[in-house]
């Protein structure tokens, strides 16, 4: 990184005094030229931030992708509700804080909650393609891709749900008991980072009374939704399915491993074209089938 | 039973009348309708043809504005990703309370792909496949799993909305609805329709463990039933029990299958084909199409209007009959057919000898009316 983020963070704000001035000279050349200056910063800033921060750098991804290049695809800024950060930054600021896949709409409203900001879920969506475009042209280019989590048994991607690349790759398998696994963690962090906040913010209070609404025992009366109860109360179910769930994530991430990078992240396709003649072979052996798969992907 | 075909020369005369038209095939909801007005043979030989009955009934001139609302699926949909988001959370809580199910039993199992392929046939084999393995290692819900069911001779592929498994191993299938359960009541229609559409999951789930070998007892009559609780959009469940929907449904699917009784009582040129142009078009005339619909005699009731794309030319032609009026109309009237024939019997008119009991009570129920007008009119 060329400047501090000292220097960064000086000219994050003198760039926002020139956009200001040029929007209100009526400048609309100069204003946007500053303004995609001032996101080019903050992108530097967060990238910055990044590599400052006492990072857990389990996978491999993370080493290879020394710095950043100068990506194209998504930094318009989310203008509805006031954040200037990219959706891909907000995206994963929100999914680092729960540390598990989630869906788009369980993203947008822990940021909401949070962050302060929210953006339409749809836009979400579009964003992994996006990603899965930019992994594929120029590999491991960014420090993290918003990706896919994948399917414990096909290695496919899940349904409506994103990750983060970074993550260890057994995190980014769903088993079947996965689901109820990463909604309790979800909730524990949730109710640890509202612990942390001194006044937490009504929506963020709102997102822990949902969660306290689907875990038994959490919700003592009369006294709502209290941040350490719903921790200890999902910590209490959890104890009940992590093993059995551990292990079926374990053993898909080890079938994973010998996916190609761009299918590790994204997921493999490979039934997706053979409506037939796929479904024959993979009725008695899904766990066989899966294993070939990677094999054959990683050219052994 | 369900599975067996119409023979060869009946499905001759199915496609006789269907005509140049692809067959429309089953779901859920015709499958249902089938079965909740039994009555009708103008709609039980339409459906074992598969005719379009949308398009005759535009070409006769009555079009319905039929199918479900677009606002009503939306919220449908919603409510439904509502209770079904983040592993079923909100549904879990409710099965815990209701079923009394196990905090272990969590596993959620999405069926709405196979490794990214949708096609149905891929599903429905998938879901076979884990329905009917020896162990079912962490699956209690599973989600929008295919199912298939033989009606008439053709497949239907059926999606419920989730099917619950409890650790006893037996199957309970799980509908979800968005219209609101008000303290505890709903309305009756709705929960009518609902039930026998759990029925025909029930069904079709019964032939899968049977067609494997297992005991159709493993599938319980006993359904779910979730929708919104009041006037909020929190969840509520209810136990349904469709048994009295089974019998129906396998009555009138037993019907479909004897078919060749009821269509030997029409003619060999009876047709409902729509005499399609080039473009696909429909050329038929209006009167001679309405002519064939016609010689095959419908059940008209008021709810037909919510059920059947016929409805509207069934009910001008049942205009001036009792049945018009509804199902208990007719069953009071019994032997009156027709609205005027019943005025006229209470206005004195002399009764055929068979019509003699339900004339004296008209004629009664005529002189209370006028009392209490005259009454009315001049309070003591």
């Amino acid at each position: 990184m060329a400047e501090t983020i000292e220097a960064l963070e000086r000219r994050i704000d003198e760039l926002r005094v020139a956009v200001r001035e040029a929007v209100l000279a009526g400048d609309r050349t100069l204003a946007g030229q500053r303004r995609s200056a001032l996101r080019s910063a903050e992108r530097a800033w967060e990238d910055a931030l990044d590599q400052a921060a006492p990072d857990q750098t389990e996978t491999p991804e993370q080493a290879e992708a020394p710095e950043q290049t100068e990506t194209s695809a998504p930094d318009e800024p989310s203008g509805r509700a006031g954040s200037l950060l990219p959706l891909r930054e907000q995206v994963y600021g929100a999914l680092s804080l729960l540390q598990v896949p989630a869906a788009p709409k369980l993203i947008a409203t822990v940021h909401e909650a949070f962050f302060g900001a929210t953006f339409p879920t749809t836009r979400v969506t579009s964003l992994k393609r996006d990603e899965e475009r930019s992994f594929r042209t120029a590999p491991f280019a960014r420090p993290y891709y918003i990706c896919a989590a994948l399917s414990a048994d096909y290695l496919a991607p899940s349904r409506g749900l994103l990750a983060v690349s970074t993550w260890p790759l057994e995190l980014r398998m769903i088993g079947s008991l996965s689901p109820r696994v990463d909604f309790l963690t979800a909730a524990i962090r949730v109710a640890e980072a509202i612990e942390r906040i001194p006044e937490p913010p009504a929506a963020a209070r709102r997102l822990l009374e949902r969660f306290a609404a689907s875990v038994s025992g959490a919700i003592s009366p009369g006294r709502g939704a209290d941040p350490a109860a719903v921790s200890e109360a999902a910590r209490a179910e959890l104890a009940v399915h992590r093993d059995a769930d551990t292990r079926v994530r374990r053993a898909a991430a080890e079938r994973a491993r010998g996916l190609h990078h761009a299918e590790q992240l994204f997921g493999t396709f490979a039934f997706r074209d053979r409506a037939g003649d796929g479904a024959d072979a993979r009725d008695g052996a899904d766990a066989q089938d899966g294993a070939d798969a990677a094999g054959r992907a990683a050219g052994k | 039973m369900t599975g067996r075909q119409p023979s060869a020369t009946a499905q001759y005369a199915l496609d006789r009348l269907r005509g140049r038209a692809l067959p429309k095939n089953h779901d859920a909801r015709t499958i249902s309708a089938l079965a909740a007005n039994p009555g009708c043979a103008r709609r039980a030989l339409m459906d074992a043809a598969g005719v379009d009955k949308q398009r005759v009934a535009a070409q006769a001139g009555f079009p319905a504005p039929f199918g479900q609302s677009r606002f009503a699926i939306v919220r449908g949909n919603a409510f439904e990703a509502q209770v079904k988001e983040n592993g079923a959370a909100q549904l879990l809580m409710l099965l815990r309370d209701l079923l009394g199910l196990d905090v272990s039993e969590v596993g959620y199992a999405d069926f709405n792909d196979v490794g990214g392929n949708s096609s149905a046939e891929v599903r429905h084999r998938h879901t076979r496949h884990v329905l009917t393995a020896p162990d079912q290692p962490g699956r209690t819900l599973l989600d929008h799993p295919l199912l298939r069911l033989k009606v008439g001779g053709r497949l239907a592929y059926l999606e419920p909305d989730l099917i619950a498994l409890r650790l006893d191993g037996t199957f309970h299938v799980i509908e979800i609805k968005s219209f609101a359960v008000i303290d505890g009541q709903a309305d009756p229609g709705k929960v009518a329709a609902a039930a026998i559409q759990s029925a025909v999951y029930v069904r079709a789930l019964r032939d899968l463990v049977t067609e494997a070998g297992g005991d159709p007892a493993a599938v319980s009559h006993a359904t779910i039933l979730v929708a919104p609780r009041d006037f909020s959009s929190q969840p509520t469940a209810a136990s349904l029990d469709v048994r009295r929907q089974l019998g129906v449904l396998d009555r009138q699917l037993s019907r479909i299958a004897s078919i060749e009784d009821l269509l030997a009582q029409y003619p060999d040129t009876l047709t409902f084909d729509l005499d399609p142009d080039a473009q696909g078009r429909p050329r038929r005339p209006a009167a001679e199409l309405t002519a064939a619909v016609g010689q095959v005699p419908a059940n008209y009731a008021p709810e037909c209007l919510a059920t059947c794309e016929l409805c509207f030319l069934c009910r001008d032609e049942a205009a001036g009959t009792t049945g018009a009026l509804g199902k208990p109309v007719r069953e009071d009237l019994g032997g009156i057919e027709y609205i005027a024939q019943a005025r006229s019997l209470a206005r004195g008119q002399v009764p055929a000898p068979e019509q003699a009991e339900i004339a004296a009570q008209l004629l009664r129920a005529a002189q209370l009316r006028e009392q209490l007008l005259a009454e009315a009119v001049e309070p003591k």
